[in-house]
This record gives structure tokens, C-alpha cells and sequence, in this order.
């Protein structure tokens, strides 16, 4: 879940984090009462500074994603259907916008996307 | 406590050419501090100013709130450091080396060092001289951390060490970090390494602090920006300019890196007539490289 968390991008860590924790559960891939990582674990695991890890749960913890009980751990909360269908649209949304930027860096347009699309997914996206 | 390092207005000179200049230092409690700069920018010489093994021709130096020198004992009972160069006996086993240092420290703790000395996959009857490089620096390592420290001032720790031993290494300080919420100042030069690390970063060059913020804000404040059409003299701009040059080979078209940036910056670009192509993040590296390039503008090849 945590393997493609890159400390050179701008993206703050703690942020790139709870994305992925925010997204795993809209996925599914993570449900109610799964046990997250603990803080040592898992800054164990990236080599990251345990307090970023910390945040990181604090933020998901404010956002009503998971639950730190203490000395118990970090817990997936039950997640309405409503935000986690807000969430894969927040990380779709976020997925384009770095898309149109590299896409415009290189002089690419729309359209071009587009084309690329379709040949990748073999799915027609207008009519 | 708010800082575990306080250096204000701290002088200090070696021979002639090298001298430390009003330098101020703030290390906040429970960070992990990256201080960095290119070799003989002056980094083992503030630390070694920090650890009173020399003193300051001016200014005041206060460690895990302690003055300094007054109460240079009591510091550095609570200190684990690990030099650039070691400080361990060759003639010494890695058994009786632990037993050496232990009797320096009240708060030595046996039994984690014996754990230490499993995970790292020491031979206690090994003598020192016989020590690999990398063994040598998870000893050292294994020295700072069983005394427990508050405060632990790692100078270049995995400077030469492989990717494997760095591992192993930075792993055991990240676990006692997460265990006690101790304080890390770390010097190096292994820029990747640190950006993974570290909350705050200090960099030196020639004597000189030249920034000292939090991690994350010194990454996303500084910027290569590309600009179309901007006048010869900038009207005062809300950031930092560090160096404006022409991009090859696209007309009107500079490069700007700049300093203190944030987005609704762009604006000033408008104010002034010109155009932004595009604002590119730079990692620790490059706004490391940057920043001194930056502040060495008349010698460039100076190293």
C-alpha cells in the first residue's frame, strides 16, 4: 500500500500517507476494525521519521477514517459509501490535474490524452 | 524545553582561513535535524563547539537547556554521539568496548545493547581493529544509543557505509526515536538520505548558516521557474530571486530559481508584465545545490 511513497515529491510524507490509507479504504481494500500499522512500524518500513507517521495518523483520525485507541493501535472506522466514492473522485481528480500538467510541459494536448486513452484502455470516451 | 540546541551569536576561529561567524543555531526538541553542507563548510566544528570539546571566542552555546561550559558534564551524560572519525579502541573486543563505555553512563541500558548488538549481528569477541567498516559504524552506533540519550548528535554516521549497513543503522535510530521522542541532529552530506528523515534542516556554507526551516518548507519554497517577458530589473518581488538565467535556446525565455515561494506569487508575474511557462518543484538536492550556488556568486568554482 505504502511502496510507491516518495520523499523527493513536494507532496508533504505525512500527506502522501493518509492518501493512501484514504484510498485503500475507498478501495475496499481496507474495511472497518483493520488494524493500521503501528507508528514503528511502518517508519520502520519507509525509513521515515516516526512523527511523520504520527501525523499522518492524526489527519485520518480527523477526518473520520480510522481511530488511534491507546496503547491498542490505529483502527479503520466504518467509512459511508458517500465519502469514499468523494475520495476515489478527489484522487482521480488529483491524478488528471499532475497528467494535464506533465501533458502540458511537454506540449501535448487534449485531444492527444484523450487518443491515448482510448488506445490503452480500448474504451471509446465520446461518442 | 523548545529547543534541545541553542547557539546565539557564536564566534569561533580556526587558524586563519576558517572561522564560524555569528552563528545562530535552533534545534527544536523532538526533531530530527538535518544539518548540512558541503565538507569544511563548518559542520564537525559546530558540533564539536555543542559537545564543548572547544570553545566559542564569543556567543552562547546552551544544550538540552544547560549553559555551556558551565554544566558541560551534566550535558554530556545525556548526549549520544557518534564522530566522523572513531573513538573506540583497537585493541579492544566489541564486549569489552560496551563495558568500557557503559561505565561512562548512568543510564546505560544493558539489555538493549545486548538486543542491539543481535539485531546489528555484531561478534562480541571480535577485537576492534578487526572490524569491517560497517561494523565499526553500527558499533559506534550501538554506543550512542544504549546510554539512552535525550540528544543525539550523529556526525556523517553512515558516511562510507554500504546501502545495506545505512539501513540497519538509520533503522535503529528511527526505532528508538518512535520509543522515546529523543532529539537527532544529524550532519551529512548524503542529501537523500536526509530528505527522508528529516523535519528541519539547517545548511552551511563557509562558516555561515545560510537557511534553517522546517523541511517540508524549505523543499516547496524554492522554486525553478520558467519566465517569458520579465523587465531587466525586477520590481521588488514578494521571494527571493537566487539566480536568473536564460533558458538555451528559447528565446526571451529565463530560468528563475527563487526562494520564499508560494503560489499565489504567480501574480506578481502579472503585475510585471511577464508570463509564466511553468513553476517546477526541486527536491532536497537540488534546492540544497541551488541555495549554494547561490550564495557564491563572485567564485562559482570555489569548492
Amino acid at each position: 500500500m505504502f511502496h510507491d511513497v516518495d520523499p523527493r515529491s513536494p507532496t508533504p510524507l505525512y500527506e502522501q500517507i493518509a492518501a493512501r490509507v484514504r484510498m485503500a479504504i475507498a478501495a475496499g481494500d481496507l474495511s472497518s476494525g483493520d488494524a493500521l500499522p503501528s507508528t514503528r512500524q511502518l517508519a520502520q518500513q519507509l525509513r521515515i521519521n516516526p512523527a511523520t507517521v504520527v501525523q499522518a495518523y492524526r489527519d485520518l483520525a480527523s477526518d473520520g477514517f480510522v481511530q488511534t485507541r491507546h496503547g491498542q493501535g490505529t483502527f479503520v472506522l466504518d467509512v459511508p459509501g458517500l465519502v469514499r466514492d468523494e475520495e476515489r473522485r478527489a484522487r482521480a481528480t488529483h491524478l488528471v490535474r499532475k497528467l494535464l500538467q506533465d501533458a502540458a510541459r511537454l506540449g501535448l494536448v487534449v485531444q492527444d490524452l484523450t487518443e491515448a486513452l482510448e488506445a490503452e484502455t480500448g474504451v471509446k470516451t465520446r461518442g | 524545553m523548545d529547543n534541545a540546541i541553542e547557539l546565539a551569536g557564536v564566534e569561533w576561529q580556526a587558524g586563519k582561513s576558517f572561522s564560524l561567524n555569528q552563528l545562530d543555531l535552533n534545534v527544536p526538541t523532538g526533531s530530527i535535524y538535518g544539518f548540512l553542507g558541503p565538507n569544511g563548510s563548518g559542520k564537525t566544528s559546530t558540533i564539536r563547539l555543542l559537545l564543548g570539546m572547544t570553545k566559542p571566542l564569543a556567543g552562547r552555546i546552551r544544550v538540552l537547556g544547560m549553559e555551556l561550559p558551565g554544566r558541560l558534564p551534566n550535558v554530556l551524560r545525556r548526549v549520544g554521539y557518534v564522530p566522523e572519525r572513531p573513538h573506540v579502541y583497537p585493541a579492544l573486543t566489541v564486549a569489552e568496548q560496551l563495558r568500557c563505555h557503559a561505565s561512562f553512563f548512568p543510564s546505560w541500558d544493558r539489555r538493549w545493547a545486548d538486543d542491539l548488538t543481535e539485531r546489528l549481528g555484531l561478534d562480541t569477541d571480535r577485537k576492534i581493529a578487526r572490524l569491517s567498516k560497517g561494523e565499526t559504524g553500527k558499533l559506534l552506533m550501538l554506543l550512542a544509543l544504549a546510554q539512552r540519550p535525550a540528544l543525539l548528535v550523529l556526525d556523517e554516521p553512515t558516511d562510507g557505509l554500504d546501502p545495506v549497513v545505512r539501513r540497519d543503522v538509520l533503522g535503529a535510530v528511527l526505532d528508538y526515536v518512535a520509543e522515546t521522542n529523543a532529539t537527532v541532529f544529524i550532519s551529512s552530506h548524503l542529501v537523500h538520505e536526509l530528505e527522508r528523515i528529516c523535519d528541519w534542516v539547517g545548511v552551511m556554507d563557509h562558516g555561515r548558516l545560510l537557511a534553517e526551516l522546517p523541511m517540508q518548507q524549505f523543499k516547496n519554497g524554492i522554486k525553478r521557474i520558467q519566465v517569458h517577458g520579465a523587465p531587466e530589473v525586477p520590481l521588488e518581488p514578494p521571494f527571493t530571486i537566487l539566480t536568473r538565467e536564460p533558458t538555451n535556446g528559447l528565446g526571451a525565455r529565463e530560468t528563475w530559481i527563487v526562494r520564499g515561494w508560494e503560489s499565489p506569487m504567480r501574480a506578481y508575474f502579472d503585475d510585471v508584465g511577464a508570463e509564466v511557462h511553468d513553476v517546477i518543484d526541486l527536491d532536497l538536492e537540488e534546492s540544497f545545490v541551488e541555495l549554494l550556488r547561490s550564495a557564491r556568486p563572485s567564485d562559482p568554482q570555489e569548492g
